[in-house]
């Protein structure tokens, strides 16, 4: 009897192997050329996948809406979303993928942020989408491609170009009659909040700071350091950051914000901040317009309450928030046949008006993520302009398009900017810390970045 | 002070202490169950944690729709069952081998296997990436079986085990006239099932955990085990999952091997101890 | 000559050991001999790699992350062979309690630790020691302490670390020393009883010295997972390079920034540190008279 067991534990352990077996070749066994007819391109059975982070299972309903709508060229297409971490696990993930040499399991696409597009291009892992783009850029917002390029060729699709904002609590503002309008600049926003601190007794903070890699990322690399043209590397490529002053002034606003106690020291997406946020203890969110999805999702208690402006500028400089680019870039993948696909997929997702209108309200209903459109003729749709309850009636999305005017030139990216990120986080994270101060701190990163790296390789 | 209250207050020391140990041993797995089944609405932080006010399962739905969990479930469960048995099969054959067979070179040898567990396989993941790559296993979930269907440190657990195996009924069956493999399949496997049995449960418990591996090795949210997509649950860039819904999927993780575990162990009668390590 | 014939005649027991050892030469020691290679160069994983000489190791030399994590590793390997020995020893004698009730159970219950995954606990044990939201913080807040910065002060990150490992390794190792418990003669102990010895002496005179060879495996193991400790210090990240190990050092700057030459060379002196430590205690072992 127990021997019959066994045997039928081991046939049936046979079966599965044999079953995985086929299943891994099924994304790419059936996929052949992707063929002409009548002009259109039809093209084979099989899978596309794409790499996505965030919360990209709201991306999958826009996709299979739009196999639906053209099943004319794509019967039997599917697409599968794969998530992964954020851009920096995306790219150590085709990377890896591409270096094992397995190319049937390379995504067909993936999202990237400009950082991690560099790299990818400089191995030539991404295709290059000049004659795509080219003829584009004047029907994108400004700036759309300026960081998918590299040796003057442009290796990722804008999918999204989103400017650096604040979101404040009204509410909390009235309740201790501190003005808002002060915190246009980056100075007025450090004395609204020592008001708010002092006249809620310490209560209430003006923003939050994470112990992680995400204050270089968010208060650092996209926020305060592009607003106070500041540098990590010269235009040799030398290392500067130690004697930048653009740096001085960026990091020393943290620095006087986080020394007097206005930011609350939290994990940015964690139960501690939500709850905060939710007793009406953090009055502020600065740069990144994500912190709408953020919002909408984890704290819709406080709906009615938000309102936005530009982010605060500072007052030596005047620019306000670098736009944060977002890019979808076409992996080169060897026997590839979907690449086509993916530039159309791209392309009818920012400049097909109708359609995304239709998702972007199916986002609404869910409090799911979207960002506005890259495209100049669809923002000019009153779609654009609507009122968002959340924020009490104002539009969320006309602010959006408004605020990437006057914005701040990103930071330099260059191949090594992977590997400063963590070794300048390493030193910021030691300054939240308390373990060292933000001199030291800035000193460190440029004495490590110096060791480590020694010189960037800036591309003209 | 007599000896029976010495007796008695020596026994409530040890059932206190070992109380204690339970108590810390279990605390953060319930810990974890009860904020699975909280609302996502509701406040996790501090005590607040520990009751639940409206109980709900739409953390698991929630999870379901976020993950392919049930593939996930199916790659955990397909390379677990199949490493613990080739792994049983070919650990035992090899501790029968040392055990029992005299041949040339086998002290040599033996000590060989010991030594190789001193150097861990992980510091060759770089170059391991790219031979597995040429053999063809990236992305495969035999890639977690085939490198440790023989492992060193079974190997010595089951040479010391079988080297209590009377040699007088292996000597007899061998002059009934059965092949050395048949010896090994009917005459030793009956007798070291207790040990098997005990190596079979940390083998499983192992390699349902495994996490450095299948990260390295498998490439798309299809052929992830367990561990590796509930680990992505966190973070994710400027965005999150709410804890009650990440605390789904750990529970998700870890409560089949928690019951297959407890289950194998009311099997064994003498429990996991009696075939464990010799010196 | 000899030595085919020497096959031919044991062929059943080395074709029974075969396996192992063909694995080990395809995925663990050319990997290992391969490894040494790359770490003479400077590669990214993509095109060919580019000759450097030591200069991987002298880069090392003067990388403070480096020196760091083998800080860190120093730290989690002390702190888990003291802990995780001691407490193992005190919990196999309590279970080893000849009238103790319900041992089953409480065997049962203390091994569950480690049937639970390092990830998913991880993530749990981060919870647990968040600053602002977790249930630690609360109860010291609720006993007059004050909030620690567990996870986000560089002084304090690698404790979670610690106290996960702890957590669930030590019934492992307990249960190991249990079974080399159960192995000891109660007649040992009889006699000590009858020559009137105190528990504690019994402990030390008999005890111990009986558990020698199980304890010395128990520390052997546990040195090489300490060095080679990665889910624990990977999902409870600290600040910086506070709490990041030498294995995890290597992972990122293999996997993360592809600096596979970089990479290679810490693998190559992880290597090298096992080996010495190893060496060093077989040596000790063996002036004592013990093997």
């Amino acid at each position: 009897m127990k021997k019959k067991i066994v045997s039928m534990v081991l046939a049936l352990m046979m079966m599965m192997g044999a079953f995985v077996g086929c299943g891994s070749n099924s994304s790419a066994g059936t996929a052949s050329t992707a063929s002409a007819t009548n002009g259109k391109t039809v093209y084979p059975k099989g899978k596309v996948v794409i790499y996505a982070y965030g919360q990209p299972q709201y991306l999958q309903q826009y996709y299979d809406a739009w196999l639906e709508r053209n099943k004319d060229i794509a019967s039997g297409v599917t697409i599968e979303i794969v998530q992964t971490k954020g851009a920096d696990d995306s790219r150590q993930k085709v990377t890896t993928t591409y270096l094992s040499g397995s190319y049937d399991d390379l995504p067909d696409a993936m999202y990237i942020d400009p950082v991690n597009l560099m790299d990818l291009a400089k191995g030539d892992i991404v295709k290059d989408e000049t004659a795509l783009v080219t003829p584009l850029v004047d029907k994108m917002v400004s700036g759309a491609a300026n960081d998918a390029k590299f040796q003057g060729k442009i290796y990722g699709l804008p999918d999204s170009v989103r400017p650096q904002m604040l979101f404040y609590n009204k509410q909390i503002f009235d309740k201790y009659g501190v003005d808002p309008s002060q915190m246009s600049t980056v100075e007025g926003y450090i004395e609204a909040g020592k008001q708010l601190k002092e006249k809620s007794n310490g209560k209430v903070y003006l923003s939050y700071i994470d112990p992680g890699s995400k204050t270089w990322r968010y208060w650092g690399r996209r926020g305060l350091m592009p607003q106070a043209n500041a540098k990590i590397w010269d235009d040799e490529g030398n290392v500067v950051i130690g004697s930048d002053s653009g740096t001085k002034l960026a990091l020393g606003a943290l620095d006087t914000m986080y020394s007097q106690g206005l930011l609350l020291k939290s994990t940015i997406m964690e139960p501690a901040l939500y709850d905060a946020t939710r007793k009406g203890e953090v009055a502020t969110f600065d740069i990144g317009a994500f912190w709408d999805e953020f919002l909408r999702k984890n704290v819709p208690e406080t709906s009615g309450q938000w309102r936005v402006m530009s982010a605060p500028v500072f007052k030596d400089v005047g620019t306000a928030g670098a736009p944060v680019s977002s890019y979808f870039a076409i992996v080169n993948k060897k026997d590839g046949v979907y690449a086509g696909l993916c530039e159309k997929l791209w392309k009818d997702f920012n400049f097909d008006s109708t359609s995304r209108q239709e998702w972007v309200n199916k986002m609404v209903e869910q409090n799911a993520p979207y960002s506005n459109p890259i495209s100049l003729d669809m923002l000019k749709n009153k779609f654009w302009k609507e009122s968002s309850t959340f924020y009490g009636g104002e539009s969320f999305r006309a602010k959006e398009s408004e605020f990437l005017q006057n914005g701040s030139k990103n930071l330099v990216v260059t191949p090594q900017d992977a590997e400063a990120d963590e070794i300048i986080s390493a030193e910021l994270e030691k300054y939240v810390a308390g373990s060292q101060s933000m001199k030291e701190a800035i000193a460190n990163m440029d004495k490590n970045l110096k060791a480590k790296i020694g010189k960037a390789k800036i591309e003209k | 002070m007599n000896y029976r209250t010495k007796i008695r207050l020596q026994n409530i020391l040890v059932y206190s202490i070992l109380s204690i140990i339970v108590f810390f041993s279990l605390f953060p797995v319930v810990w974890m169950c009860i904020i699975s089944l909280k609302d996502t609405s509701e406040s996790i932080s501090g005590f607040n944690s520990l009751w639940i006010a409206h109980p709900t399962l739409g953390n698991f739905s929630k999870l379901f729709n976020a993950i392919p969990i049930w593939t996930n479930l199916y790659n955990s469960a397909f390379t677990t069952l199949l490493g613990t048995i080739t792994t049983l099969f070919f650990c035992s054959l090899a501790g029968f081998a040392f055990a029992k067979y005299r041949f040339p070179g086998k002290q040599f040898l033996f000590y060989f296997v010991i030594a190789t567990m001193l150097v861990p396989p992980e510091v060759g993941s770089v170059p391991l990436f790219i031979i597995m790559k040429n053999v063809g296993l990236i992305n495969n979930l035999w890639s977690l079986v085939i490198p440790r269907i023989a492992t060193a440190v079974g190997i010595f657990y089951m040479t010391q085990y079988i080297k209590d195996v009377p040699t007088e009924i292996i000597e007899a069956s061998r002059i009934d006239g059965c092949g050395d493999f048949k010896i090994f399949t009917r005459v030793v496997i009956p007798i070291i099932k207790p040990a098997l049995a005990s190596w079979a449960v940390l083998t499983l418990i192992a390699r349902w955990n495994d996490f450095f591996w299948p990260i390295l090795f498998l490439r798309s949210s299809k052929k992830y085990t367990l561990m590796v997509s509930i680990s992505l649950l966190p973070i994710s860039d400027g965005l999150s999952t709410p804890w009650p819904v990440i605390m789904a999927g750990t529970t998700f993780a870890i409560i089949p091997i928690i019951v297959l575990y407890l289950m194998l162990q009311g099997l064994q009668k003498a429990g996991l101890t009696t075939g464990a390590v010799k010196g | 000559m000899k030595i085919i014939k020497a096959v031919k005649r044991y062929r059943y027991p080395y074709l029974f050991i075969l396996p192992f050892f063909l694995l080990f030469l395809i995925f663990q020691l050319i990997p290992l001999i391969w490894t040494v290679g790359i770490s003479f160069t400077e590669w990214n994983g993509i095109g060919s790699p580019k000759s450097v000489g030591l200069g991987n190791y002298q880069l090392l030399m003067k990388d403070y992350m480096f020196w760091d994590a083998v800080k860190n590793t120093v730290y989690y390997w002390v702190t888990g062979v003291v802990f995780i020995l001691l407490l193992a020893l005190l919990v196999s004698s309590l279970l080893n309690n000849k009238g103790l009730k319900a041992s089953r159970f409480f065997k049962t219950a203390s091994f569950l630790p480690n049937v639970c995954a390092a990830i998913a606990m991880g993530i749990i044990f981060g919870m647990l020691f968040d600053e602002n939201a977790g249930l630690i913080n609360q109860i010291l807040v609720t006993f007059g302490g004050t909030r620690v910065p567990w996870l986000t002060s560089v002084t304090m990150s690698k404790i979670p670390v610690v106290i996960l490992n702890v957590w669930r390794n030590t019934p492992w190792f307990t249960m190991i020393v249990l079974s080399g418990l159960l192995n000891i003669s109660p007649e040992y102990y009889e006699a000590a009883t009858v020559d009137g010895a105190t528990a504690v002496q019994k402990f030390f005179k008999i005890t111990l010295p009986s558990l020698s060879n199980i304890l010395f495996f128990c520390f052997i193991t546990l040195t090489v997972d300490s060095w080679k400790i990665f889910n624990e210090p990977y999902i409870l990240s600290g600040p910086g390079t506070s709490n990041v190990s030498l294995f995890q050092y290597m992972y990122q700057s293999g996997f993360s920034i592809f600096k596979m030459g970089y990479a290679a060379a810490i693998g190559c002196i992880l290597t090298l540190i096992l080996l010495i430590i190893s060496i060093v205690q077989f040596a000790i072992r063996v002036r004592q008279g013990e093997m």
